[in-house]
């Protein structure tokens, strides 16, 4: 179940750079489902599912396994460590935060209160119980990265929350599809990618090396339905989005009216996106080589790179039919 | 084709980034009785073919244009817009606008009449997000022939001015497209051994991507890229602008030594005026992604000196256009095997 | 050649030609004439077939390039307008002595003298439009005639050793890594080798990008220089590295996060080796490793950089220990990859 998936990858570790949890996590998930699968120098999972037809299309799916975190810089001789953001951290949203490392470490992240200045990420450390640099160093190297740690809620009856919804929502969404394709015409190789929330990096490789005819990256997209918010137009629950831009691409317009008529014709309510900042794999697989038409499908995704981003499973739903029908289609 | 009716006709075709479609097919057409081979790749690049036994050599003007997004319909059926590239907000205010619906509407972009305002929000400029297109409609019609996504030119004009000069839209950098154009045509009357690529690139405005994927495809050796620069304006500072009757040849670390100074040969044995510009840092053109295309492109840059870049009254001369063309043919022609091996010296 | 050869050279990007011409003379002695090559990126490109097969093939890459400036006017009574390439902050430049042009013309950049200052004017950071370079040209002309638009112009500073065993000079941003690679050069390895020398790192790791295109490694080992910020009240947390205190490998920067299984491999060949090394503790910055691993189909890429304080002026200082500690890394790593 689309709902099971979803927290078997919320739970596994996996920052920018350190996302082999997550890609054995997906291993077990999908192995039985596809025809191969294979990981890349920069550590993205590519996997296969061959169509049925030679002359099908290639399609690629992108989801990234990494999330947002913290890098250890330097040990204080108190055994407090200083750390650097990986990706796109709020300092001010990350105070007083639980944390956890790869090797099951915990910490409390803080920063005194100040007087007038803007957190910054210089101003937080993290507090793992050591009372010195010695015992520090026992637990957590220089380089170590620590996340927000896992959780999972519910909210009502459609909407879950969790840290590391973006992107996991969107890997198991891929997942999904993997799992429920049964004998496409076409040719479909999902990449669970890394090192997005760094600067769309691994999806830029696989790219290159999947070389598809058809590209679509799924994941997150903010929000315009709480309290003062203007811009965008996308709700939580009134469907899957899908993008025409964002500051990173300007979606192919024949691969998004394809999205669009596929959701029409699965009865999926699909809402459109302009997104006036932000960026997806989307865009290095467009100018991926010669350049791939491609698009992407957006989950509506509520306080984004904070310790619990609010998505409703009706649009995950609803993007799971999309894509079906779109595989189907192309 | 005459350069101004090609110019005409091109710039009234709506091809903003992304959604450029038109106006590419459009300059394929342009571009078959010149080219042994004309192809329009699948992000919307235009690539002519001339065939040559010499280097590879790719030129480059792009085919896209700056322009607006529907990013939101309010409850009133004002549309909320985002920019596609970098527009100008100060232009917005007061600017008739077409949105490119279910059916093709005109719109304004109003503004509160200043006796509303207070001295202090005169003094400022409007923000995006504070101006809205109306389509003086109901919001039930609004919602009918409009939808999120759907794109927005800006209304213009096609205007000779005095002295060959003329004012519109999208010359930045249709202009260049209408150089390739001509060049194309002086082409089919003088001998070249290099093999020509002509190529239209698509999404230079959101970062350069059209000459990225389109100099994948094509594979060059050499790369011309065409864009435009700033003319003189008063008040705008002299080192970033240049003369507006000739075309402009850069310099700098993004430019290939080799290719540049022959520019400057070729151009004094034919007689065509170039002015040269520098490029301390990127030079914000198609060059820059051309330049680093697979193993990289030696790549050298012209550029068609504009007023008013980024509005919908571009001003250009139409004689540094001409003239451009007459270099960029001959400079063609001149190219040969033994350029391969000047590159790096 | 030396390290104070390689020094001496003037080469801001864009501008490498005197000293790729020297490096691809200095590559075929050591590699062989048929193994050398200029790619279309302007970088050298040196080849050394491996002793063993089944081996990954690694490039080791330095750039050649360093800061400069290029001149861009010059004014009615003949000083020169000028903007740099690469990033130097301007405060550092005011009455520093440069070279310009291929003739290597004398000039200084010159400031109001303080007296004239107001107060207003010495809280004032002089910005790239406020400054000069004065060749004592008379007049415009004599300037434009002299030094067109486009002439670059050059750090004029002397290689000098000082100190406990440090050195002074320009350009040891990537200098020294180009010098470890000279080193290198002279012996075979298990593996295969490319040598890449690249151009245009300051300017956005364009060389590399190219480099890493074309020569398709399994991994790649960038040899650079990074800046230390070790002196002063700089306090613990925000000290980089430290000058003396060993060759810098880095996790993570702004341009790449370090193969993990890479990145713990050196740190282990280090300790085995007995090389003195240090972690690189910032995680801002960048260098070509991020463009090597990202060209294609991707690689794994980690660095390796001399602490450099200083870095990106004309009197960047490192230490020799650390000079000498890169090409041991570099060299114990491809003995046992």
């Amino acid at each position: 179940m689309l709902r099971d998936t979803l927290k078997t990858l919320l739970a596994a570790y996996g920052p920018s750079g350190k996302e082999n949890t997550v890609a054995e996590t997906v291993k077990n998930l999908i192995s039985a489902h596809v025809d191969s699968m294979r990981v890349d120098a920069l550590g993205n999972l590519i996997v296969e599912k061959l169509g049925s037809d030679e002359n099908g299309k290639r399609i690629m799916f992108s989801a990234h396994m990494d999330h947002i975190g913290f890098v250890v810089t330097h040990i204080e001789d108190n055994g407090y460590l200083r750390v650097n953001n990986v990706g796109g951290i709020n300092p001010q949203i990350s105070n007083a935060r639980h944390v956890v490392f790869e090797n099951g470490t915990e910490g409390v992240l803080y920063c005194q209160p100040l007087k007038g200045e803007a957190m910054m990420m210089k101003h937080l450390f993290i507090d793992i119980g050591a009372e010195s640099r010695e015992e520090a160093e026992k637990l957590v190297q220089l380089g170590d990265m620590a996340v927000y740690a896992p959780d999972y809620f519910e909210l009502g009856e459609h909407r879950v929350a969790s840290p590391a919804m973006d992107d996991r929502c969107a890997c198991a969404l891929l997942c999904e599809l993997l799992m429920y394709l049964d004998d496409p015409r076409n040719t479909v190789v999902g990449v669970f990618s890394t090192q997005e929330e760094v600067g769309i990096r691994g999806a830029k490789v696989a790219a290159y090396s999947v070389q598809p005819d058809i590209g679509i990256a799924i994941d997150v997209t903010a929000w315009g339905d709480t309290p003062d918010v203007t811009l965008p137009s996308v709700q939580l629950g009134k469907g899957p989005a899908v993008k025409f831009m964002d500051a990173s691409m300007v979606a192919t317009p024949a691969v998004r009216d394809a999205m669009l008529k596929a959701a029409e014709e699965a009865g999926v309510p699909a809402q459109r996106e302009v997104l006036p900042f932000g960026g997806t794999d989307g865009a290095a697989i467009q100018h991926s080589r010669a350049g791939v038409p491609t698009g992407t499908l957006s989950i509506p995704c509520r306080y984004v790179h904070s310790p619990a981003e609010v998505i409703d499973m009706r649009d995950m739903e609803g993007g799971l039919k999309l894509l079906l029908k779109f595989v189907e289609n192309a | 084709m005459k350069t101004e009716d090609f110019l005409r006709e091109v710039v009234a075709l709506p091809g903003v980034t992304g959604n450029e479609g038109a106006v590419a097919q459009y300059i394929a057409k342009a571009f078959e009785p010149f080219c042994d081979e004309v192809t329009v790749d699948g992000l919307n690049s235009v690539i002519g073919h001339i065939k040559g036994d010499g280097p590879k050599v790719m030129l480059c003007a792009h085919l896209d244009e700056i322009g607006l997004m529907v990013a939101k319909i309010e409850k009133d059926g004002a549309l909320r817009m985002r920019n596609v590239g970098g527009v100008d907000p100060r232009i917005l205010p007061g600017m008739r606008v077409t949105v490119h619906g279910k059916e093709t509407l005109m719109g304004v972009i109003g503004a509160k009449p200043p006796h509303l305002l207070t001295a202090a929000d005169r003094a400022k400029n409007y923000n995006r997000e504070d101006l809205y297109i109306d389509l003086g409609m109901s919001p039930e019609r609004v919602n009918e022939l409009v939808q999120v996504g759907d794109f927005v030119t800006l209304e213009y004009a096609f205007t000779p001015l005095l002295n060959n000069r003329y004012s519109t839209k999208s010359v930045d950098d249709r202009g260049c497209v209408a150089i390739l154009l001509r060049a194309m045509e002086l082409l089919q009357k003088t001998a070249h051994t290099a093999d020509l690529y002509f190529v239209a690139t698509c999404q230079e405005e959101i970062g350069s991507y059209g000459a990225a994927t389109a100099g994948f495809g094509v594979d060059p050796e050499i790369g011309i890229a065409l864009d435009v620069c700033h003319a003189a304006t008063p008040g705008a500072p002299a080192l970033a602008t240049h003369e507006l009757g000739s075309v402009v040849a850069t310099k700098g670390p993004f430019i290939n030594r080799y290719l540049r100074k022959k520019l400057d040969e070729i151009a004094h044995e034919i007689n065509v005026e170039v002015q040269s510009g520098v490029a301390a840092r990127g030079t914000s053109t198609d060059a820059d992604s051309l330049g680093i295309v697979r193993g990289g492109v030696p790549t050298v840059l012209l550029e068609l000196p504009l007023k008013y870049m980024h509005t919908s009254v571009e001003l250009f001369d139409m004689h540094a256009v001409t003239e451009c063309a007459r270099l960029l043919a001959a400079y063609c022609s001149a190219i040969d095997e033994s350029w391969r091996d000047e590159l790096w010296t | 050649m030396d390290l104070k050869q390689l020094c001496e050279f003037h080469a801001p990007s864009g501008d490498e030609y005197k000293l790729r011409a020297a490096l691809l003379e200095e590559a075929k002695k050591l590699c062989g004439d048929e193994n050398v090559r200029i790619d279309r990126m302007g970088n050298v490109l040196c080849f050394k077939k491996g002793t063993e097969i089944g081996k990954p093939h690694v490039c080791v890459s330095a750039h050649m390039d360093e800061v400069g400036f290029i001149i861009v006017g010059a004014t009615e009574d003949g000083l020169l307008k000028f903007r740099c390439v690469g990033g130097i902050d301007p405060r550092v430049i005011v009455s520093k002595r440069v070279l310009v042009g291929e003739d290597l013309i004398p000039g200084v950049i010159g400031a109001m003298a303080i007296h004239l200052q107001s107060a207003a004017d010495r809280q004032r950071v002089l910005d790239y439009d406020g400054l000069y370079i004065d060749i004592g040209a008379k007049d415009k002309a004599e300037a434009t005639a002299k030094c067109p638009p486009a002439t670059y112009a050059y750090f004029d500073t002397p290689y000098t050793p000082f100190g406990d065993n440090f050195v002074c000079a320009k350009a040891l941003d990537d200098r020294v890594g180009c010098y470890a690679m000279l080193r290198l050069m002279e012996e075979s390895f298990p593996c295969d080798v490319t040598f890449a020398f690249v151009t245009g790192e300051e300017i956005g790791l364009r060389g590399a990008t190219g480099a890493g295109y074309t020569v398709r490694p399994d991994i790649a080992v960038i040899l650079e220089g990074t800046s230390a910020n070790d002196m002063g009240d700089v306090p613990p947390q925000f000290r980089v590295c430290e000058a003396g205190k060993g060759i810098c490998v880095s996790f993570m920067d702004g341009a790449s996060i370090a193969n993990r299984t890479l990145y713990r491999d050196m740190l282990k060949i280090a300790e085995e080796n007995g090389v003195p090394h240090q972690v690189k503790r910032a995680t801002t910055g960048g260098n070509d490793a991020g463009a090597y691993q990202r060209a294609a189909a991707g690689c794994r890429t980690i660095a390796l950089s001399v602490p450099c304080r200083y870095i990106h002026s004309g009197v960047s200082v490192a230490h020799f220990d650390d000079i000498e500690a890169q090409y041991a890394l570099t060299r114990a790593f491809l003995k046992n990859v």
